[in-house]
């Protein structure tokens, strides 16, 4: 840190001789961006859209949390007697969903999970839990990887998500 | 940090002391192997642990003599409750040391996490313990 702190105040001087700009110059440029931004500010320049915000880093496991829900559904569905044992997993995905959003900030897409992107899948009860484990296998991937590069605040959730789609390995076993 | 990190440690060593209780009480081949290796693999976090205090320069405290179990464990009902209690402490432990640590750290508290919750699941399952799963791991409840 002191190092890049001294080289700041090293270089500082020299880019602006180098630039040709004098002071005064990069003071008035400063001063007309300034005067923008309060122009902005006092709502004259509204016309301009409103930026689009960043996706926050967590949409793509939101995402992913419903269609696994959407999956364990249409599973369900092709599948009566695997109902017992894959409800309860379905509602752990929808609580992740669930808890992502609200950590995200925004709603739930209306409806919950289960598009009709989630086909039922034709076959067996063992191919439906073998597509399911390998699901859940990846989307545990998904989540560690997550976790390891979230903020502090968010690394606990993320955890018992990460944890959670494990679990779920070995309940599909 | 260290609070944590001796969070941790002590859930480790709680877990070691109570398999030596719970392997008594265990009979099934798969069970006992479960059991016996469940121990080896919480000696290994343990010794993970103490590592890394000392990496700190703060030293891991003192285990304590004995543990006052939240139930007696008579049998293999009861030793397979203690287990999965066992199991949910020390992800509950882990699940604290996320926050506090950054990448390779983190990565291995959440790997400590993820396979007590996944020992937890699968005691469960031996005991006939429903339901099997839960949404938030190691959350305390």
């Amino acid at each position: 840190m002191p190092d890049t702190l001294e080289r700041m105040v090293l270089t500082g001087p020299v880019r602006m001789s180098d630039s040709g700009h004098t002071r005064r110059r990069i003071l008035t440029a400063t001063g007309a961006i300034m005067a923008g931004a309060t122009l902005a500010g006092c709502g004259l320049l509204d016309d301009e859209p409103d930026p689009v915000p960043a996706p926050d880093p967590l949409e793509p496991l939101l995402a992913e949390a419903l269609s696994l829900a959407g999956a364990f559904d249409a599973a369900i569905l092709a599948q009566a007697a695997l109902a017992e044992r894959l409800t309860p997993l379905a509602e752990d995905h929808r609580a992740h969903a669930a808890e992502l959003a609200k950590v995200i900030g925004k709603p739930l897409p209306s409806g919950g999970a289960a598009g009709p992107s989630a086909a039922a899948p034709p076959g067996s009860a063992a191919e439906t839990l073998t597509a399911l484990r390998t699901a859940e296998q990846a989307a545990q991937k998904t989540a560690v990887a997550a976790c390891v590069a979230a903020p502090a605040e968010r690394a606990a959730l993320l955890g018992s998500i990460a944890a959670c789609r494990a679990i779920h390995v070995l309940a599909l076993r | 940090m260290n609070e944590q990190l001796a969070g941790a440690l002590a859930a480790e060593e709680a877990a070691i002391y109570a398999y030596g209780l719970i392997g008594v009480h265990l009979t099934r081949v798969s069970e006992v192997s479960g059991a016996r290796d469940s121990e080896q693999e919480h000696r290994r976090r343990r010794d993970y642990l103490v590592d890394r205090l000392d990496e700190l320069k703060t030293g891991a405290p003192p285990a304590p003599a004995g543990y006052r179990l939240p139930f007696e464990v008579t049998n293999r009902a009861s030793a397979l409750k203690l287990a999965v209690h066992v199991e949910d402490g020390v992800a509950q432990a882990w699940r604290a040391v996320l926050p506090v640590t950054e990448k390779n750290a983190r990565n291995d508290a959440l790997s400590a996490m993820t396979d007590s919750a996944v020992r937890a699941t699968a005691w469960r399952r031996f005991a006939g313990i429903t339901p099997l799963t839960m949404a938030f791991p190691g959350r305390p409840s």
